[in-house]
């Protein structure tokens, strides 16, 4: 049938949707923040493998002309997007992961259940939010 | 099917693998290795489709940076997922 | 059901339903590996045939990112030093001790000691070949970045004080934002586009050289600073 052998051609695509998928399932329903970023991480990297994908060629050689290879290259613009991507998602990754050595500081928790619970850390917020806490 | 091909599914597979087992566990220094290993075999399956420069970035980044960064913040959080 | 059980059908159901349009439309796409796909046929074909003489690089990944996406990779060199900045404006000072009190085995030790200078022997053998090999500017600059928080890791945070000043940190920080800003502002009166690179081509292999150069240097000394930051290890 056409559907079985079109989806056997474009297996490296809907394995990267299903990573995608994966990785956004864990980032939506993990209680620690620390696995949330795990699950962001996840995410990217299915983007960059669906990405590098559409640049590749059957047989296909790198993307350096020099003397010894020939034949159908590899798409260099794909290669070249995906290693600006991955250092943006290092970027993100080690900020995510300063922000919960934060939390964990000043709340005592990286789970989220806990956090919810934490008492306010200053007063001053404290005051303010006790009138509209009556009707929680 | 061909060897090269059937390289790639087991790859493939094994991805799939990783991250579901990234899904399931809950002690989160072993998240954190496979996560290390997921980037591993990122890394093969791009060197496989002819993208080495963007398969040396991966293994560097994702199975080293990224990992150590990971397991500094998890000793320091607490190991265990409730 | 409880809160959480809703919580996690509700997402199951979410993510089935995304998963189907997003699976019907990949479907729709050429298979991948077909050489003659609209992706390889238009501006991919371009840059093979003729990228390597007009960037003046045989690896045509680097060719793109410093020749003709340079403004891109501008913007990536923006993003990884303004990360620098904001993990280290919020982690603070590093009051707290960081982790490496345990003193390591007498095998780590040697071994670390014995790769330290090959590690960073390749590092920089893979940044300064950029244009002919796969590597260039940034894969060199992450094994630098490595080879730092390896020798942070195994023999103490003493190690990378003797290896780097304290008080060039911030230059070597600011490396490849400067080297970018250098060459972009060079470009002007050498060809009139804000980050032309000239034809000639002893002119423009220097030009790469500074900017891989920078990627490298700076790269490496801001992944090593993101390190120092999240461990509190106090670098700066």
């Amino acid at each position: 049938m056409t559907v079985v052998s079109s989806l056997a051609s474009h297996i490296d695509y809907l394995v990267a949707v299903s990573l995608f998928l994966t990785g956004a399932w864990i980032l939506l329903t993990s209680g620690n923040l620390v696995k949330k970023v795990i699950g962001l991480n996840i995410m990217e990297t299915s983007v960059f493998a669906f990405i590098v994908t559409t640049g590749m060629v059957d047989e296909g050689a790198p993307p350096l002309v020099a003397a010894g290879l020939q034949g159908p290259f590899a798409s260099p613009l794909p290669h070249a997007l995906v290693l600006t991507g991955i250092v943006v998602a290092v970027s993100v990754t080690s900020l995510a992961l300063v922000l919960i050595l934060r939390i964990k500081a000043e709340l005592g928790s990286v789970e989220l259940d806990e956090i919810a619970l934490a008492p306010k850390a200053d007063d001053s917020a404290g005051q303010s939010n006790q009138r509209g806490s009556a009707d929680e | 099917m061909s060897p090269t091909d059937l390289f790639d599914l087991v790859l493939l597979a094994l991805l799939l693998t990783c991250a579901i087992g990234i899904a399931r566990l809950k002690d989160l220094a072993a998240c954190a290795i496979l996560f290390s290993a997921y980037s591993f075999f990122l890394c093969l399956v791009w060197a496989h489709r002819g993208a080495p420069d963007v398969a040396m970035t991966e293994a560097a980044v994702g199975a080293g940076i990224t990992t150590v960064l990971f397991l500094t913040v998890i000793a320091r959080v607490g190991r265990r997922e409730k | 059901m409880n809160k959480r059980k809703f919580a996690r059908v509700f997402t199951m159901a979410l993510l089935t339903a995304l998963a189907a349009p997003l699976m019907y439309g990949v479907l729709e796409l050429p298979p991948p590996g077909q050489a003659d796909a609209p992706a390889h046929s238009n501006v991919s074909a371009g840059y093979i045939e003729h990228g390597a003489e007009l960037a003046g690089s045989e690896n045509l990944v680097t060719g793109v990112l410093l020749n003709f996406r340079a403004l891109d990779t501008f913007g990536e060199v923006l993003v990884i030093f303004t990360a620098w900045l904001a993990v280290s404006a919020v982690a603070g000072k590093g009051s707290e001790t960081g982790h490496d009190s345990t003193p390591p085995s007498p095998v780590v030790d040697y071994v670390v000691r014995l790769l330290g200078p090959f590690i960073a022997i390749f590092a920089l053998f893979v940044i300064v070949n950029g244009h002919v090999l796969p590597g260039g500017g940034f894969q060199g600059g992450v094994l630098l970045g490595a080879m730092l928080i390896l020798l942070s890791l195994a023999l103490g945070r003493e190690s990378v004080a003797d290896l780097v000043p304290v008080r060039s940190w911030i230059w070597l920080r600011a490396a490849g934002v400067l080297a970018f800003s250098l060459v972009a502002l060079l470009g002007l009166p050498m060809t009139g586009y804000l980050f032309g690179l000239p034809i000639e081509p002893a002119l423009r292999h220097a030009l790469m050289i500074v900017l891989e150069l920078g990627i490298g240097i700076g790269g490496g000394a801001v992944l090593a600073g993101l390190y120092f930051a999240i461990a509190g290890v106090e670098s700066s």
